[in-house]
C-alpha cells in the first residue's frame, strides 16, 4: 500500500508537533522512522493511524485517513510501544482482537509459538499479569498474523528478549514483498535488517531521508570487541587503538566501511590467540557531514 | 445490514474487554455492598410502627433508602465513569483497540453499555431483594407501586450521572482534573436541592422564579420530587420547588418530569461526548 504525507502538520496547543511533513512511501517499501524524543515520531504514527486530527493530507492506498478510517484499519496492523494492562485473561484478548480482525485465534498462536510464546498455556492469565515482554509478543503476534498491506511497528522489540528479537525478524522479513512496513525504531539492527529507507525527523520536520546503508554509513559506527588468551595478543590490540574492558574483552570503535579488514586483520596475526569476537554497531552521536541522504 | 452487524461485534469486543476491567475493579461487589449496607439499615431502622410521609413499615423503609440513593447514586454513577476514557488513553488501550477495526463509536458505546450495567444491575437485584426480604422475613406488606417509582427514578438519576460521567473522562484528559470534577459535579447535584437554594436565595436575595428554576433544572431535585410524587404535597415534605410544582403540573406531570428529565440530560450529555469523542484527537 502506498503511504502519501502531504503536507501534514499538527499543532498541541502552542506546540508544533509536526511542521509540513511531506513523504512518499511505495508500496512495498521498508522504511524505518528515527528522531530523538519528542522529534514528532509519534505524532507522525498515530496521524498515520488515524487517532489525530491533523492539518494537510495523508492517503493510504489512494484513501484519505480522515476520510474513511473504516475501510483502511482492516488493511493495516500495528504494534504500539506500550501494550496496555487488560484485566480480561490472555486467550479472551486474543480471542476479542482475532474476531474483529477476522483472523483465527489458531493463526495468531501460531505465529505467537515462533515468538517463544505458548498462548495456550498463559490462556487463564490476565493480560496485565503478563512481563513486558510477553504482552509486546501478544500483540505483535495479533498483527503479524493478519494479512493487512501497511505494518505501523513502534518499537515493536523494545522489551523482547534476543532469541524472540530473532524471530521477530524473521516474521517482518517473511511478510510479503508487497507489503509496505513503517517502523520507528532506534536500534541499529531493526534498521539493517528490516528497513530498505530510513526518514529522520528532527522537531517536527523531515531532516534526512534516503536508503537505510547510507544512513549506517552517516550514523553508526562498529565496535569491535576481542578476548584473547594474552601475551602478545594483549600488546597486539594494544598498539591498533584497542583498550582492555572487564573479563579480559579488548574493544574498539572502527569505521563500519572498515571493520570487515580489521577482522581479517585479527584472524590473521593473533591466529590460534582469540578466544571470542565481537562485531556489533552503535549509534553515531555525531553524523558524518557527507552522508549520502537528501 | 453488514454495518450493524459488524458494529455489533465491535461492541461485543469491546464490551468482554471492558467487562473484566469492571470486574477486577470490583464495582459490581461494591455497588452490591453499598446497597445491602443501605438497605439492611434502612430496613431495620425504618421497620417501625411510625408514618414518614404517609409511608409505614416496608414503604417507608423503602422511601428512606431511595431517598438516601437520590444523593448516593451520582457519586457511585460519576466515580465509576469520569476516569473510563482518560485511562485507556493513558494506560494503551485505547490506542490498541482503535487500530484494529473497531470504530470510535463501538468503543464509546461498549464501554458505556458496561457501565451502566454495572450501576444498574445491582440496583435492579437489591431493590426487589430488599422488598422479598421484607415480605418472608418479616410479614411485611410491599407497596410494589412505590418499589416500581423508586426503581425507574433511581436508574433515570444513574443513567443521567453515568453520562455525565463518560463526558468528563472524555473532555478533561487530565484524571486527577476530572477527579476533582467529579466532586464538584456531585458536590453541586446535592447542595443544589431546593433547601440549598433557598439559602442562596436568602444570600444572594436572588428571585424566587431563579431559584425554583434552578432546582428544577437540577437532575437530583427532578428525581426527588417523582420519588415522592405519588405523596400528599405538603410544604414540609416537598419543599418549596416541588411544593409549587406539585400544585402546579399535578403529581403525573411531577413524576413525568423526574424521571424524563435526567434521561434527557443523560442522553445529551452522551451524545455530546460521543461527538466529541468521535471528533477530537484521540489521544
Amino acid at each position: 500500500m502506498r503511504v502519501e504525507f502531504a503536507g501534514v502538520g499538527k499543532r498541541f496547543g502552542r506546540v508544533a508537533a509536526l511542521r509540513d511533513v511531506s513523504l512518499e512511501l511505495p508500496p512495498g517499501s521498508r522504511t524505518a522512522l528515527i528522531g530523538p524524543n519528542g522529534s514528532g515520531k509519534s505524532t507522525l504514527v498515530r496521524a498515520l493511524m488515524g487517532m489525530l486530527v491533523f492539518d494537510g493530507e495523508l492517503r493510504i492506498g489512494g484513501v484519505r485517513v480522515d476520510d474513511d478510517r473504516a475501510s483502511l484499519a482492516p488493511r493495516i496492523a500495528y504494534v504500539p510501544q506500550i501494550a496496555p494492562r487488560f484485566a480480561a485473561p490472555v486467550r479472551d484478548v486474543v480471542a476479542a482482537i482475532a474476531r474483529v480482525r477476522g483472523v483465527s485465534v489458531d493463526a495468531v498462536a501460531a505465529v505467537a509459538r515462533e515468538l517463544d510464546l505458548d498462548v495456550g498455556q498463559l490462556g487463564k492469565r490476565p493480560f496485565r499479569a503478563l512481563s513486558g515482554g510477553q504482552r509486546q509478543k501478544v500483540l505483535a503476534a495479533l498483527a503479524l498474523a493478519t494479512d493487512a498491506g501497511l505494518f505501523v511497528l513502534d518499537e515493536p522489540t523494545a522489551s523482547m528478549d534476543p532469541q524472540s528479537r530473532l524471530a521477530f525478524f524473521r516474521l517482518v522479513e517473511r511478510l510479503p514483498a508487497s507489503t509496505t512496513v513503517v517502523l520507528c525504531s532506534h536500534r541499529l539492527d531493526e534498521i539493517r535488517r528490516l528497513v530498505d529507507r530510513v526518514v529522520v525527523l528532527a522537531e517536527g520536520v523531515v531532516a534526512w531521508q534516503g536508503s537505510a546503508a547510507g544512513y549506517l554509513e552517516e550514523h553508526a559506527e562498529g565496535v569491535v570487541e576481542v578476548q584473547v588468551a594474552g601475551g602478545g595478543a594483549d600488546r597486539w590490540l594494544a598498539d591498533r587503538g584497542f583498550s582492555c574492558g572487564a573479563a579480559g574483552w579488548w574493544s574498539r570503535s572502527v569505521p563500519v566501511g572498515e571493520r570487515a579488514r580489521l577482522l581479517a586483520d585479527i584472524g590473521k596475526s593473533l591466529n590460534g590467540q582469540v578466544r571470542d569476537v565481537v562485531a556489533r554497531d552503535v549509534e553515531r552521536l555525531q553524523p558524518k557531514e557527507n552522508g549520502g541522504g537528501s | 445490514m453488514a454495518a450493524v452487524r459488524s458494529l455489533r461485534r465491535e461492541v461485543a469486543v469491546v464490551a468482554r474487554l471492558d467487562f473484566a476491567e469492571v470486574l477486577r475493579s470490583r464495582w459490581l461487589v461494591f455497588c452490591l455492598v453499598v446497597h445491602a449496607a443501605l438497605a439492611a439499615m434502612f430496613v431495620l431502622v425504618g421497620l417501625r410502627e411510625s408514618g414518614v410521609v404517609g409511608f409505614t413499615g416496608m414503604g417507608r423503609a423503602l422511601m428512606s433508602w431511595s431517598h438516601a440513593l437520590l444523593f448516593l447514586l451520582p457519586l457511585l454513577a460519576l466515580s465509576a465513569t469520569s476516569q473510563v476514557v482518560n485511562t485507556a488513553r493513558d494506560d494503551g488501550s485505547l490506542e490498541l483497540l482503535t487500530s484494529h477495526p473497531v470504530s470510535r463509536s463501538a468503543y464509546f458505546l461498549g464501554v458505556s453499555l458496561v457501565r451502566v450495567a454495572a450501576l444498574v444491575v445491582p440496583l435492579l437485584v437489591a431493590m426487589p431483594a430488599v422488598a422479598l426480604g421484607g415480605v418472608f422475613a418479616f410479614g411485611q406488606d410491599v407497596p410494589w407501586g412505590f418499589l416500581l417509582r423508586g426503581m425507574a427514578v433511581s436508574a433515570a438519576l444513574l443513567l443521567c450521572f453515568t453520562a455525565v460521567g463518560l463526558a468528563l473522562s472524555t473532555l478533561v484528559r487530565n484524571q486527577g482534573k476530572a477527579l476533582m470534577l467529579t466532586i464538584l459535579v456531585w458536590a453541586a447535584a446535592v447542595a443544589l436541592v431546593d433547601f440549598g437554594l433557598v439559602g442562596v436565595m436568602l444570600q444572594w436575595e436572588l428571585p424566587p422564579s431563579a431559584v425554583f428554576a434552578l432546582a428544577a433544572l437540577n437532575p437530583v431535585e427532578c428525581a426527588r420530587l417523582a420519588l415522592l410524587s405519588a405523596a400528599q404535597p405538603e410544604l414540609s415534605t416537598f419543599g418549596p420547588v416541588g411544593f409549587f410544582l406539585a400544585n402546579r403540573v399535578g403529581s403525573d406531570a411531577l413524576f413525568a418530569l423526574g424521571l424524563g428529565w435526567p434521561l434527557l440530560l443523560g442522553v445529551t450529555a452522551w451524545v455530546w461526548s460521543l461527538g466529541a469523542f468521535r471528533r477530537r484527537d484521540l489521544l
